[in-house]
């Protein structure tokens, strides 16, 4: 017994510092946020907002960036719901041949690096003059966010019990109806967690962005790179606490409404 | 008939956006690279021994990440796997919170702490284990330490599921027989977790060689990875066939690891006996 207490304290010990390391930036970057000095110095001499109004300045793009990004990930993430389901009910509702190429083709996005495939979109739409730098990057993102949805969805949708449709059908429902009144209902929790997921991604996205973006329209993140390479003050902690904390309600709705158990399945 | 029919008009929407924007994109650009230059700026990189050292120095830091990332994910995930305490479910918040913060967000709290007058160099001199402050911003340490950071919640929940569907009973049965805690955990619990480790190992290894965001950030332009190096190509030395080229055999690096790592997944499965 006493090599298993051993055993044991050994590993709780290894938690704690894995926990340690996983929270020590999100932690240090709320501190920092708050700090009076414009140098980063730990502890923090003294408190102070102007972090946060410095985000709201006049000349500062921060608020634009904020917008784009979350136009970005909306029209994305409801482009590939909308597809995503589709694609995740035809390879679970019916068995055929080339239904593992087809499932493999659905996902084959995350196989491929963000920074060859941005590549790639910027080559070919170099030459297109009707594509605004939104509608390059929203194709990047479309593209690369897909799978998270069409993984989730086929994950529920694998144990899915189609009968209940032929019952409804047989009932005098029409397709549509069925989809609606019962297929939906019972995959939503999956969906939206997908959705989450791919929310976010597309949101905190900075590779396709920073490769596709032009001096009129940046996200977020490539705007918080780009600042850094200039200054290195708190407003990007006041920025990051402020993200955070929006993660942080969203992940507490998402739990309340569907529960967590969808994200640890990734 | 009409069966093929319904699954062709579900798929086709997102059939037809992945293949238009996606896999012929994909396909056509390296053909047309081919076709332009043959094979020209391959050979330019597989020959020159500082493009194959930033090809070579990513894969030792991604094979670097994946142990670092094993040794402190293994024991994680089988404490929260097993434990009964209250903070459990506080735990497992604070592991899945960081998939939804922002790389960008938490390479920039790796910079205040690794900085040179960041937290950790006072920590060290404080202590007195350094005299003047390391420089680990911009090296391979940094790098390391801030994909750990990003990738060690997926090692945890991937290993973490597969040692909750091992029936505890296994352990005290081994132990009943008179194996020693270590024996049971080397013969018993850990061979039958291997699954989980395959791939959160596979998946630790493929997000750090195709990470962008964190070597730019805590790596700089002194540090480079294959990522960092296809940008600065194509931003600041306006080399498109050459980014090009490199692009390539960065899918092509992980493509291959794919394959391998499928037949490590079946092998692994298949000893363990199906999961």
């Amino acid at each position: 017994m006493y090599e298993k207490k051993k055993i044991n304290w050994l590993f709780k010990l290894i938690t704690v510092i894995a926990f340690m390391i996983i929270l020590a930036p999100m932690i240090v970057i709320v501190i920092v946020s708050f700090n009076a000095t414009e140098i980063i110095t730990f502890p923090p001499q003294g408190l102070s907002m102007k972090w946060y109004a410095n985000i709201f300045a006049e000349n500062s793009k921060f608020v634009d960036g904020f917008l784009n990004s979350v136009k970005l990930a909306i029209v994305a993430t409801l482009f590939d719901i909308v597809i995503g389901v589709l694609a995740s009910i035809s390879v679970t509702k019916y068995s055929f041949k080339q239904k593992g190429l087809l499932i493999s083709l659905f996902t084959s996005p995350m196989f491929i690096p963000s920074i060859a495939f941005g590549f790639v979109l910027l080559q070919m739409t170099a030459s297109m003059r009707i594509l605004t730098p939104f509608l390059k990057i929203l194709i990047g993102h479309i593209i690369i966010i897909l799978p998270y949805i069409i993984r989730n969805t086929l994950g529920i949708l694998t144990s899915y019990d189609w009968t209940i449709d032929d019952a409804a059908a047989s009932l005098g429902a029409n397709p549509v109806k069925v989809f609606f009144k019962i297929t939906l209902p019972i995959i939503k929790p999956a969906v939206l967690s997908g959705a989450l997921l791919a929310f976010l991604y597309s949101f905190d996205e900075a590779v396709i962005s920073s490769l596709l973006t032009s001096a009129k329209f940046t996200t977020l993140p490539v705007q918080i790179i780009n600042y850094m390479e200039f200054r290195f003050d708190p407003t990007v902690a006041a920025i990051s606490t402020i993200l955070m904390a929006i993660s942080l309600a969203l992940m507490i709705l998402m739990d309340k409404f569907i529960g967590l158990d969808a994200l640890t399945k990734q | 008939m009409k069966t093929k029919k319904k699954i062709l008009f579900l798929a086709l929407p997102a059939l037809v956006t992945l293949l238009t924007v996606f896999i012929i994109p994909m396909i056509y650009t390296f053909i047309e690279g081919i076709a332009t230059d043959k094979l020209d700026f391959y050979i330019k990189f597989c020959t020159d021994p500082f493009y194959l050292s930033i090809l070579g120095n990513t894969a030792i830091l991604s094979v670097k990440t994946t142990v670092l990332c094993l040794i402190l994910g293994y024991p994680t995930a089988y404490f929260l796997a097993r434990t009964q305490s209250k903070i459990k479910s506080a735990l497992l918040i604070a592991t899945i919170f960081p998939f939804l913060i922002s790389a960008v967000v938490r390479a920039y709290g790796w910079m205040v702490l690794l900085g040179s007058n960041g937290l950790v160099n006072h920590f060290l001199m404080a202590v007195g284990l350094v005299d003047e402050p390391v420089k680990i911003m911009y090296t391979e340490k940094a790098v390391m330490i801030g994909l750990t950071q990003l990738l060690l919640p997926y090692m945890i929940l991937s290993i973490m599921s597969v040692i909750q569907s091992i029936d505890s009973n296994l352990e005290d049965a081994a132990s009943s027989l008179g194996a020693n805690p270590l024996t049971t955990f080397l013969k018993v619990i850990f061979p039958l977790s291997a699954p989980g480790v395959v791939s959160g190992c596979t998946l630790v290894f493929t997000l750090s060689m195709t990470s962008y965001v964190t070597p730019r950030l805590l790596g700089g332009a002194q540090y480079l990875t294959v990522s960092t190096f296809i940008y600065s190509q194509v931003k600041t030395a306006f080399n498109m066939p050459f980014a090009n080229a490199i692009s390539y055999v960065l899918v092509f690096a992980i493509l291959l690891f794919q394959v391998f790592s499928n037949s490590a997944n079946h092998y692994v499965s298949k000893k363990v006996g199906g999961v």
